[in-house]
């Protein structure tokens, strides 16, 4: 497969998408690089063993995903907060003050969320995938990714509502 | 579905979703219909909505280092380059193998320069050069006595037709990192100035010329200006010289003979 799929052509369509959602998950410039570095290592490698060329997207993903878990178990750098269960009605956060929160903001915000939603949210809103290709993605099935997703994007929108109302942003 | 439940399932509500993927999905499906029957649920979806393409974009924000793909790209071809690196290391390995096994197979075999031929050019070049004898006697049994304690061939047993030929001496020469016994006879015959022989019985070990003659009738050949016959007995193969032709050295024959050391 490697030598059926131009390398370079396949870095040029997959390397930004790629690293957008190692760095969503490491929230670590050095650790995205690695992690889509050796995702395109370990194409190199076993990339031959997919048959089917148009499963080679989800493959990557499915790569990088595998390899970020690994990394942290072999290394406890991220540490992860438990957070009170979404109860209640959904918080407001206005869109004027989710323009005003940066990246890195949404991005620890993400971080700090359960373990199991980090990677269904990170995907949805990269908008590379079909809920069908997370679920192949993630190894789990359809509905565990919908529900995961409906938590996930819950447990995002109040801790994001709880940033903005910390930093006082105006529009809270 | 009441407002609060149709709101968790619209969490995951993308616009870009297809009509398959919305209609596979029941709940949400359930959940976009109430938000168009229920305004404030409509508005709720609609900031909602707003807001997940602000996050959308701060996720689109996420851009890699400059110098990534190159470096990714770096990277593979150096992997590519080690790859080609060991596979050549593994093929030259293999070649080395194959030459050592090779040159194992020859070293057992005979090269091309330990055959009888070049065995006899040698030892009648010997014969014919000036030479001195290791030891000059009329004395089979001192010549064999020397001989063994030189450790060359002094087993070996004479044909018939030298038994009433003068013994002059011996010698022992090398071929192949083996020892020959070379033993010196007198025919009788005017000797040209300065030599004692005439006549010249070669012994070696028959494993040391790779084609030796099968044991049975001695092989002719004239080599420079003598005629030889080589034969084969025991575990021997002998070498006789003289000058002449082929009814002479067949005079010197009349295999077998009696033991040197008789």
């Amino acid at each position: 497969m490697p030598d059926s799929v131009d390398f370079e052509s396949l870095v040029a369509r997959y390397y930004e998408p790629l690293y957008q959602f190692a760095f969503s998950l490491t929230r670590a410039e050095a650790d995205a690089c690695d992690l889509t570095q050796q995702t395109f290592t370990i194409w190199a490698t076993k990339g031959h063993q997919l048959r089917d060329t148009s499963k080679v997207k989800t493959w990557l993903f499915t790569i990088l995903h595998r390899e970020f878990l690994a990394s942290r178990r072999r290394h406890t750098r991220f540490p992860h907060l438990e957070l009170d269960e979404a109860a209640g009605d959904l918080p407001v956060v206005a869109p004027t003050a989710a323009d005003r929160l940066d990246s890195a903001q949404v991005l620890a915000s993400l971080a700090r969320m359960d373990e199991i939603y980090q990677a269904p949210v990170a995907l949805f809103y990269l908008q590379e995938y079909s809920y069908n290709e997370i679920a192949e993605i993630l190894g789990v099935p359809l509905g565990t990714v919908k529900s995961r997703l409906s938590r996930g994007l819950g447990q995002l929108q109040q801790m994001l509502a709880r940033e903005v109302a910390v930093r006082k942003l105006p529009g809270a | 579905m009441t407002p609060d439940e149709a709101k968790q399932h619209l969490l995951r509500y993308r616009p870009d979703l297809t009509a398959a993927e919305k209609a596979n999905d029941a709940e949400l499906a359930e959940a976009l219909a109430l938000a168009k029957q229920d305004p404030a649920l409509g508005r709720w979806l609609e900031e909602y909505s707003a807001r997940q393409e602000s996050l959308q974009a701060k996720f689109r924000q996420i851009k890699p280092p400059p110098g990534l793909r190159e470096q990714i790209i770096s990277e593979h071809q150096a992997l590519m380059r080690m790859r080609a690196r060991r596979r050549f290391i593994a093929v030259a390995a293999a070649l080395t193998i194959l030459l050592c096994a090779g040159i194992a197979i020859l070293w057992q075999k005979p090269s091309p320069e330990n055959d009888l031929a070049q065995y006899r050019n040698r030892m009648i070049r010997v014969a014919l050069s000036p030479y001195a004898m290791d030891l000059e006697t009329n004395d089979l049994a001192q010549i064999h006595a020397y001989l063994a304690q030189q450790q060359a061939p002094s087993d070996y047993v004479l044909p018939a037709g030298l038994r009433n030929v003068a013994v002059t001496g011996c010698a022992v020469e090398k071929w192949q990192d083996k020892k020959v016994a070379m033993v010196c006879f007198r025919t009788g015959k005017p000797l040209p100035p300065g030599t004692k022989s005439d006549l010249w019985l070669f012994v070696v070990d028959r494993s040391s010329v790779g084609d030796a003659p099968a044991p049975g009738s001695p092989v002719l050949a004239n080599v420079n200006v003598l005629i030889t016959a080589t034969w084969s007995e025991g575990n021997k193969m002998y070498l006789l010289g003289v000058a002449g032709d082929e009814h002479t050295i067949r005079s010197y024959l009349q295999l077998p003979a009696v033991h040197a050391h008789v």
